[in-house]
């Protein structure tokens, strides 16, 4: 019988040792080396496995690529769109682009979490959506939708004992995804409270980060979409040989009036008849913003977690504020003023601690060909901001000198009216 | 608290794993226990109906005591009286929840029903088998615990296969000896790795990676001919592999549990790609379903319309019935236009390939027989099933309805 037994359960028993002797090794398996084409695709695939993942962002990031930290924007790709022009133009960086419709600053902190080395004394991008200040903050399920076990055990490898740590431990385990893992919900149970892990934690902690990583290494870079490519290939073609500001301003105005016109907002024809068409007939979009705010949120701490993590690693930040497409935003009334404020308030949380490089186009939602959509840039806005992203990328900066606030991470802050600012400042 | 897709995941398989393991050692050394064998099937049927699916769970209890009302019921009454009307009424009150089920999704928008639950079909189909197993007088020892073990039996409960009460019972009460469990063990391991490269390699590719790219091409090349187009075609093969890799997978999970739990849970596929005609599919293509729907559905409608003599020719008998049985499969999988038009499509074929047979077998000197021959009827068949799943998938509601 033991013969018979050994027979039928013997390949079972070893294949279940190998698997698990290779996922859970430190060791790499020869699976280093990412190529050149696969490394353009994940650039601008904006797909969830990469941005979850490690190996190919870490690859990348350590060849001349620059992450460009954002949201749904990265998917608007025109012909000024910062990938395309990098390429067309040769320039000596090229923008990953991570993030996707949903991410915000919480899910950018755990992105940020395993592709440390790569940030450490570099140069980032950083798109601030007003859009993400909204009273709920991050949506739970999208937070969920991005979120990455393998980031959170790497952090929880190497996090510090202080309030940005607690403060992302006790943030995270208000979300439903932590509850994936129970031991890892155990750990952030501890690092919220200030205590270290145990023997038991670290070890599984350790196992299993190795196990993702792992399986990030084997796994990630299978059926990488590759359409984001082609678009960025085809809308180089479009543009002139050599690069010229006013020739491209004048190219994206025209592409602009080409795209649009079907609608009096100046959004772009396939988006207002794929989104808004039916809407706009019934009239039900009138004045839905009316008493929107993106004055009190917990985004402005999760927001705090980055300019944190920057300022721990020195990374040199450009921070760019969209505006809002402005017959869009008169439509909808969403109130100027509180934009307004909302400048103030995230212009205060950045310079206040050092972060000075912003590009703060809140105040363009006016000209033409500016925005492709209701709240995305497009030609010309694109094109904006490329003016300032280029030289910030290709030329030496001083090195910033970042001095960080634990008083951000306060409710107060979070719920702080911007015309209470200054006396704000002085109390502080 | 944990909740599980029946062998949805690694974890489940490794609580399978240990958990069968002093199972297989007491089947070894020539014992059964039920109290462990019961305690494992609460403990996964828990898994798959506890936690946040608990409505289920509640909806399976009752479920499951109101049918053990029914075939107790009837069989303590079969014991001393036969009525027909009860009998009928029996089964109609047997099949109402399943019929609610079903129905409810089309007259509410889509809403699913309260008293649903995974696998409230198959457990209906078992149900039905012993109440009508009973009135024929085959099944006389109707046994309260069997029936539950058989009903509740965790390995097929979501999605069978359909096992039949007395050869469950069979198994249930005995014990292999040592050689014959050997042999079982060996199988059972054999198909649930077969079953990993079916469900977890094949249908992902073919299901997660290949057809929503399929999908979304066929959507954006509409406005041909009936919208149809090359992607259409492509997710037509797609869907049709997906649909094999991902059932036969599953089915080979449930049998091969159910071989070492010392259970010869009938095979549900036996390669239904090489059938050389739709009647051969069937035999081949969910077996134990389209074996259920012959015994209980074909083959009485069939003795009921010769008793009563409605038709004249046995041949008409017989197509009328496959068109009939055919359509109640059709409604079954749900009351939508393109699984009804599933079932009349195959309900049809079943008859032009009766009717195909025949003449062959007339004029047999002038029909050529012969390899070319074969290849091509199998070729015909295969391509004649994907483009029936093709209105199976639902996809041409999508292309032809959807804005």
């Amino acid at each position: 019988m033991a013969k018979r037994l050994l027979r039928i359960f013997g390949p079972l028993i070893l294949a279940a040792i190998l698997v698990f002797a290779v996922l859970a090794s430190p060791v790499t398996f020869g699976f280093k080396h990412i190529s050149t084409t696969r490394e353009r695709q994940a650039a601008v695939s904006l797909s969830p496995n990469v941005l979850r993942g490690k190996h190919i962002k870490e690859a990348a990031l350590s060849d001349g690529y620059v992450p460009f930290f954002g949201s749904s924007e990265w998917s608007r790709i025109d012909p000024m769109h910062p990938s395309v022009l990098a390429q067309k133009y040769h320039r000596d960086y090229r923008p990953f682009l991570l993030g996707a419709r949903g991410t915000q600053s919480l899910t950018q902190f755990f992105v940020m979490q395993n592709i440390q080395g790569e940030l450490r004394n570099k140069k980032a991008v950083f798109f601030v959506s007003p859009q993400w200040f909204v009273k709920g903050g991050t949506r739970k399920d999208a937070f969920g939708f991005y979120y990455s076990q393998l980031q959170t055990a790497e952090w929880l490898t190497h996090y510090r004992h202080d309030a940005i740590d607690q403060y992302a431990a006790k943030r995270l385990m208000q979300m439903p995804a932590a509850k994936s893992d129970h031991f890892i919900y155990a750990a952030l149970q501890r690092v919220a409270a200030g205590k270290s892990l145990t023997d038991d934690q670290r070890f599984y902690l350790q196992t299993r980060k190795n196990m993702l990583t792992q399986e990030d290494q084997f796994f990630s870079g299978i059926n990488l979409p590759s359409q984001n490519l082609s678009r960025v290939n085809r809308q180089a073609k479009k543009l002139p040989t050599q690069y010229s500001y006013s020739a491209l301003d004048r190219l994206g105005g025209q592409l602009g009036k080409q795209a649009t016109g079907n609608n009096p907002f100046q959004i772009s024809d396939k988006f207002y008849n794929h989104g808004l068409k039916q809407e706009i007939k019934t009239g039900s979009l009138k004045g839905f913003q009316k008493n929107l705010s993106y004055l009190q949120s917990p985004e402005y701490s999760d927001f705090q977690l980055c300019l944190d993590q920057f300022a721990r690693l020195h990374t040199d930040v450009l921070f760019i504020i969209p505006p809002i497409n402005q017959r869009w935003q008169k439509y909808t009334g969403l109130s100027a003023t509180m934009l307004k404020q909302f400048d103030q308030k995230i212009h205060y949380q950045l310079q206040s601690q050092g972060f000075n490089n912003i590009v703060d186009l809140s105040d363009k939602g006016n000209v033409p060909y500016f925005m492709t959509d209701t709240i995305h840039p497009g030609w010309r806005g694109w094109l904006a901001i490329d003016k300032r992203v280029d030289p910030f990328l290709t030329k030496k900066q001083a090195q910033p000198r970042y001095h960080t606030s634990d008083k951000f991470y306060e409710k107060q802050w979070q719920q702080l009216e911007p015309s209470q600012l200054s006396q704000y400042e002085n109390n502080k | 608290m944990l909740t599980f897709e029946p062998y949805g995941n690694p974890t489940y398989f490794a609580l399978l794993g240990v958990a069968l393991l002093p199972l297989m050692i007491g089947l070894l050394y020539g014992k059964r226990s039920r109290l462990y064998e019961t305690l494992v099937s609460i403990f996964f049927l828990v898994l798959t109906f506890g936690g946040s699916k608990w409505t289920q769970g509640v909806a399976l209890i009752i479920y499951i005591l109101y049918e053990v009302v029914l075939t107790w019921g009837y069989a303590v009454y079969r014991r001393n009286h036969n009525s027909g009307p009860l009998f009928y009424l029996m089964v109609i009150l047997a099949i109402a929840p399943l019929t609610i089920v079903k129905v409810t999704p089309a007259v509410e928008n889509g809403q699913s029903s309260l008293i649903g639950f995974l696998g409230v079909s198959y457990l209906t189909f078992r149900a039905v088998q012993t109440m009508m197993e009973t009135r024929d007088g085959t099944l006389k020892n109707y046994n309260i615990m069997t029936f539950l073990q058989f009903m509740l039996f965790f390995p097929t409960i979501s999605s069978g296969p359909i096992d039949r009460y007395r050869r469950f019972e069979a198994d249930y009460r005995s014990v292999p000896d040592r050689d014959k469990y050997l042999g079982m063990l060996q199988k059972g391991i054999r198909y649930l790795f077969v079953g990993f490269l079916y469900k977890f390699i094949l249908a992902y590719y073919f299901g997660t990676i290949l057809m929503p790219k399929l999908q979304l091409m066929a959507m954006h090349s509409r406005g041909g001919f009936l919208d149809i187009s090359w992607p259409l075609i492509g997710y037509m093969y797609c869907y049709s592999a997906d649909l094999f890799f991902d059932f036969a997978g599953y089915s080979l999970f449930a049998v091969g549990t159910s071989y070492i739990m010392g259970i010869a849970t009938p095979m549900n596929f036996n390669q239904p790609w090489r059938s050389p005609n739709i009647k051969d599919f069937w035999n081949r293509w969910h077996i134990t379903l389209s074996f259920w729907f012959r015994d209980f559905i074909y083959m009485r409608l069939v003795f009921w319309f010769m008793k009563h003599k409605i038709f004249k020719k046995p041949t008409t008998t017989a197509n009328v019935t496959y068109i009939i049985n055919m359509l109640i499969m059709g409604f079954w999988h749900g009351v939508t236009w393109y699984y009804i038009t599933y079932g009349l499509f195959h309900g049809v074929a079943l008859v032009v390939n009766d009717t195909w047979l025949r003449y062959k077998k007339k004029h047999r000197q002038s029909i050529p027989h012969n390899k070319f021959t074969q290849i091509f009827a199998i070729f015909l068949t295969a391509n004649l099933v994907c483009f029936s799943f093709l209105i199976f998938s639902g996809i041409l509601d999508k292309i032809w309805f959807l804005k």
